[in-house]
């Protein structure tokens, strides 16, 4: 049976002691989808972290102690710091966002910087069949392939 | 979910990535009987445990991998 | 004590102002933008700026418009040279390549995070082979100047390997157009006239510890004989006299010494600078003492909170101006990396020390078996088992090394913009963080600066500097002017020409 906690407004979290669990409700409007993966995955190896979508617009964090047990404080430590968690991961998403474009173009300064123009043998040494490789546009494939004249199903007749 | 024999869980499809559903229910398969739904809000994974006293534990941990995968591979199937 | 700055009372009104960041120092507000230009303004300036009401003819609107504070004359191009100033550092590779040649080391310090091997454990000598290859490696760094330091365990046990890789990195380096220079940190219980007549020969810079008065290195740095600090002073006095006698400036070209501060030394910052300038050091770099290695374990012993760290370092560098105002010419070195930030406007590339930081884009550690790490603090970890900050091997293509994915994550997380708290600093343009200090002490690279030693110590070093500079005191800023001058230390650079 959920109970809720007295220092939290209502409705927000609440703790199901029989299944060592606390659940909290997370607005979409507040806190990115990112930002919840991001806070939920430091828990992972913490305890058990279940999401689901009560209502459009919400979701469900359910944390699960390990081992079936924890009491009240236990739990309420939990998503205390799991609120904590969550906010900073918010404010990251935020950053990343409002900065992206810096960081981006840092990052690929500081990386191309360092690799360098790719030698003759690193081009030589390349794997140019990745299967991962998109080609929405159709650049990667030759001439021939795309416009040249198909060769005929067997048994097909010429005009 | 619940203690009992068998445990139902709902995998909400804006939340988790069908893919990683799969595969940790893969992961568990030697461990448990299981059924699969695909609802068009969620997906279902219906379990139980070959050794039922571990039902529990075991849904949270698949749980949790798919999870995990999920936030690894950058969130829900779009 | 620095007072609390009401911002609800100023009523700030955007607008008028450029962006900008902002810090209560003292009774003044340093206010720094995008460029790393800075301000240190009244709390009554700040409150007329932050409200956007500076009369357009008074001296402040004139030292804020030439400071590119204001948005109505913001001169982009200018911002943009200064910012590319800051960060030219990006635009090539690895210039310091670290060879661990030996685990192997004769003093047992308490700190020590080089995971040291016995005397015995000749297994953990750098061969010639896997020396050569990190040669090779290092040289194909895009990076056109290529500083190779010999660390250890202690490097003049394999002292062989040294010797092998000055010679032959020498000559590829001619071969290859590089420009190279050679340091060692060595505790110098090992050195003999031999030893150190091809040293100098090779010009290799030579670095020390020195951990202050002698009681108090020879109880944390454990020789058998128990004269670690004796032997050590002797052969910086040596050394410097044999560089005197070659006819080089003394100023410029004297033996390096490096302080680890331990909690025995914070009482004793009068003493520990003394120390340093009887033995002809020109430089002292207060470093606050690291979670790595054997540190870790003797941590209750060792470790303090940083704010006592904070008034060791206030007492110590405002003993050291003293003494610059008597004519003794030393320097501490944090300050000088931060000064030449905020004073100079260029980065003078302290790899620890730089947004986004050095790990494997600007340095890179090789173990004594050929395994290759983003930093010599992703070695040490590897050391105690934890394999995060490998990058491969001696037989690693260069860029499989610096292009792979775990010095694209450290570029990321050590990069300012995207940090919390630090996108909001005063001090952002001159800071840095350490991602495997994060790591270490928080859990993650990107680390959180709010709870951060690293952070707590940078912005009190700041905020100490930018008070001495509100004083404005002649002899203090003559002092800063030399620290941040940069003389190159041309000797050391390794000759385009073979010794004959």
């Amino acid at each position: 049976m959920s109970v809720p906690y007295p220092d939290i407004p209502e409705g927000l979290v609440a703790v199901d002691a029989a299944e060592a669990a606390v659940h909290m409700h997370v607005d979409a409007a507040l806190y990115p989808l990112q930002a919840v993966y991001g806070a939920a995955y430091v828990f992972l190896d913490r305890c058990y972290v279940f999401l689901d979508r009560p209502e459009p617009g919400r979701i469900r964090v359910t944390l699960t102690a390990r081992g079936g047990q924890a009491d009240a404080g236990a739990l309420r430590a939990l998503i205390g710091e799991f609120a904590n968690e969550l906010l900073s991961c918010a404010w990251r998403h935020q950053i990343t966002q409002d900065n992206r474009v810096l960081l981006e173009t840092v990052t690929m300064q500081a990386v191309a910087g360092a690799m360098g123009a790719p030698s003759l043998d690193d081009l030589a040494s390349f794997d140019f069949s990745d299967q991962g490789f998109d080609d929405p546009l159709g650049i990667a494939m030759s001439w021939e392939e795309k416009h040249g004249k198909k060769p005929k199903p067997p048994g097909e007749v010429a005009p | 979910m619940t203690g009992a024999d068998w445990i139902d869980l709902r995998f909400h499809r804006t939340l988790y990535a069908g893919e990683a559903v799969d595969e940790a229910v893969q992961r568990y398969r030697r461990h448990i009987e299981c059924e699969l739904r695909e609802h068009p809000e969620a997906w279902h994974v219906r379990l139980r445990a070959l050794r039922p006293e571990l039902t529990v534990r075991v849904a949270h941990e698949l749980a949790n991998y798919a999870l995990g995968l999920t936030v690894q591979r950058g969130g829900p199937t779009p | 004590m620095t007072a609390s700055l009401e911002l609800a009372a100023l009523r700030p009104r955007a607008g008028t102002q450029a962006f900008f960041r902002y810090r209560p120092v003292g009774d003044r507000v340093v206010i720094t933008n995008f460029e790393g230009n800075f301000l240190l303004l009244t709390r009554d300036e700040f409150a007329a700026y932050a409200a956007g009401t500076v009369p357009a003819d008074s001296e402040l609107h004139r030292r804020l418009s030439q400071a590119n504070f204001l948005r109505a004359d913001y001169d982009v191009r200018r911002a943009a040279e200064r910012l590319q100033a800051r960060r030219g550092f990006l635009h090539s590779g690895p210039n310091l390549h670290i060879f661990v040649v030996t685990l192997r080391c004769n003093e047992t310090c308490v700190y020590c995070h080089a995971s040291r091997a016995n005397m015995d454990a000749v297994h953990t000598d750098m061969t010639r082979e896997i020396a050569e290859k990190a040669v090779d490696l290092a040289l194909r760094s895009t990076s056109p100047f290529i500083t190779i330091e010999f660390q250890g365990g202690e490097p003049l046990v394999n002292f062989p390997v040294v010797r092998h890789v000055c010679e032959y990195a020498a000559d590829r380096a001619r071969q290859l157009g590089k420009t190279l220079q050679f340091t060692m940190v060595s505790n110098f219980s090992l050195m003999d006239d031999e030893k150190l007549e091809f040293l100098i020969a090779h010009r290799v810079q030579l670095c020390t510890s020195i951990d202050g008065p002698e009681a108090l290195h020879n109880a944390q740095r454990k020789l058998p004989t128990m004269d670690a600090h004796q032997r050590a002073a002797t052969w910086i006095r040596k050394i410097n006299r044999r560089y005197e006698a070659m006819g080089l400036d003394p100023t410029l070209y004297h033996v390096e010494a490096l302080l680890t501060t331990t909690k025995d030394t914070l009482p004793l910052w009068k003493e520990v600078v003394d120390t340093y300038v009887g033995l002809g050091c020109k430089a002292l770099f207060l470093r606050p003492i690291d979670p790595f290695g054997f540190a870790d374990r003797t941590r209750l012993r060792v470790d303090y909170p940083r704010s006592q760290y904070l008034e060791f370092y206030r007492n110590a560098v405002d003993y050291m101006l003293a003494l610059n105002k008597r004519g003794v010419q030393v320097l501490e070195r944090y300050a000088a990396i931060f000064l030449t930030k905020i004073l100079r406007g260029v980065d003078p590339n302290f790899l620890d020390l730089r947004s986004p930081s050095g790990a494997g884009i600007g340095q890179l550690a090789y173990n004594y078996d050929g395994k290759v790490f983003t930093c010599d603090e992703g070695r040490m970890l590897h050391e105690m088992g934890d394999d995060r900050f490998l990058l491969g091997d001696v037989h690693t293509g260069y860029r499989d090394i610096v292009g792979h994915d775990t010095v694209r994550s450290m570029v990321l997380a050590s990069n300012l913009d995207g940090q919390p708290d630090c996108v909001n600093c005063a001090y952002q343009p001159y800071c840095g963080t350490i991602p495997t200090f994060n790591y270490k002490n928080q859990g993650s690279i990107f680390g959180q600066m709010r709870t951060s030693a690293v952070c707590s110590v940078h912005k009190g070093i700041q905020d100490y500097l930018f008070e001495r500079l509100t004083e404005a005191d002649p002899d203090t800023l003559a002092a800063f002017d030399r620290w941040t001058t940069i003389r190159a230390r041309e000797h050391f650079v390794q000759p385009v020409q073979p010794p004959a």
